[in-house]
């Protein structure tokens, strides 16, 4: 076999059928030019390879929709949420007999949701891009 | 990936516009350049993703990403400007500001215009095949020629670029 030289990026990458990668392999035991010139073109391709995806400028790619970033929010906020909400209401309910103004349930949740979601340490979190 | 249905333009931004972003980046070497073609290639995903037909998703829109810089580098010959993947940056003798010196270093620049000196041809191939990480024959699809051409081209695309790099 002549030296495979295009073959030999091929191998690398797993290009190869069957029966060609028997023959470069079998080729490169005894051709040691090839050995060398695979060993270059390796360095070559993991050089490349080992370059950084680079971020694109804010505004190319569009933010994900307001209704999705809800949903993203972890489930324990939503339930540190409202186990806060009935503890209030509970306190409430047993506390001293102190007059208190009528409290609804759903404006209580509500406010302490709206409390944590605004809390440093409560945050959306988003979940890494997908390597596609 | 390749069979899968694209979805909303949205969602293929999301999903690729890094990847778009990076390849124009590593094919024109300059911010300013990949952000032009990448918002080409977004729009013209945007106003051609009707008429995509199942089969290889990636295969397309390479396709339409390499065509993008193709007319965009032809318009700037007609009208030359500034030339895509030529910029003179010593022109004016004027010094680069630090943080764009580190933001070159980090990107590795060296590499970078090892990519630059190759011929457009083997420069395509070797960053669809190591960066965007594309197969072979989606490579052939994007690009429109043969596999073996496709392997010739990496080939000598990466034994030009451990020339230049030593």
């Amino acid at each position: 076999m002549k030296h495979p030289e295009d073959l030999l990026s091929a191998l690398v990458d797993g290009e190869l059928t069957a029966t060609e990668r028997h023959a470069v392999t079998e080729h490169l035991e005894t051709c040691p030019t090839c050995r060398a010139e695979l060993t270059e073109i390796t360095i070559a391709r993991d050089t490349v390879r080992d370059l950084p995806m680079i971020d694109p400028p804010p505004g190319l790619i569009p933010e994900s929709a307001p209704a999705r970033r809800r949903l993203l929010r972890p489930v324990w906020a939503w339930a540190a949420a409202g186990a806060a909400a009935l503890a209030l209401v509970i306190g409430l309910a047993t506390g001293p007999g102190v007059s208190e103004p009528e409290v609804d349930l759903e404006t209580l949740a509500n406010r302490h949701t709206a409390r944590l979601v605004v809390q440093p340490g409560i945050q959306t979190v988003r979940a890494p891009a997908g390597g596609g | 990936m390749s069979g899968e249905a694209p979805g909303t333009w949205e969602e293929v931004a999301r999903r690729y516009g890094q990847k778009i972003y990076t390849f124009s980046y590593r094919l024109t070497g300059n911010r300013d350049d990949a952000l032009d073609l990448a918002q080409e290639v977004l729009l013209r995903v945007r106003k051609g993703l009707h008429t995509y037909r199942p089969g290889s998703f990636e295969g397309w829109l390479w396709r339409i990403t390499r065509n993008a810089f193709i007319d965009e580098t032809r318009r700037r010959k007609r009208r030359p400007t500034v030339p895509l993947a030529e910029v003179d940056r010593g022109a004016g003798g004027v010094a680069p500001p630090p943080e764009e010196v580190l933001a070159t270093v980090r990107l590795g620049e060296d590499v970078q215009q090892a990519l630059l000196s190759l011929p457009y041809e083997f420069r395509e191939a070797v960053v669809l095949c190591d960066v965007v990480g594309l197969t072979y024959d989606e490579i052939a699809e994007a690009v429109d020629v043969p596999v073996g051409t496709v392997r010739s081209r990496i080939h000598r695309g990466r034994r030009m670029l451990r020339e230049k790099l030593g």
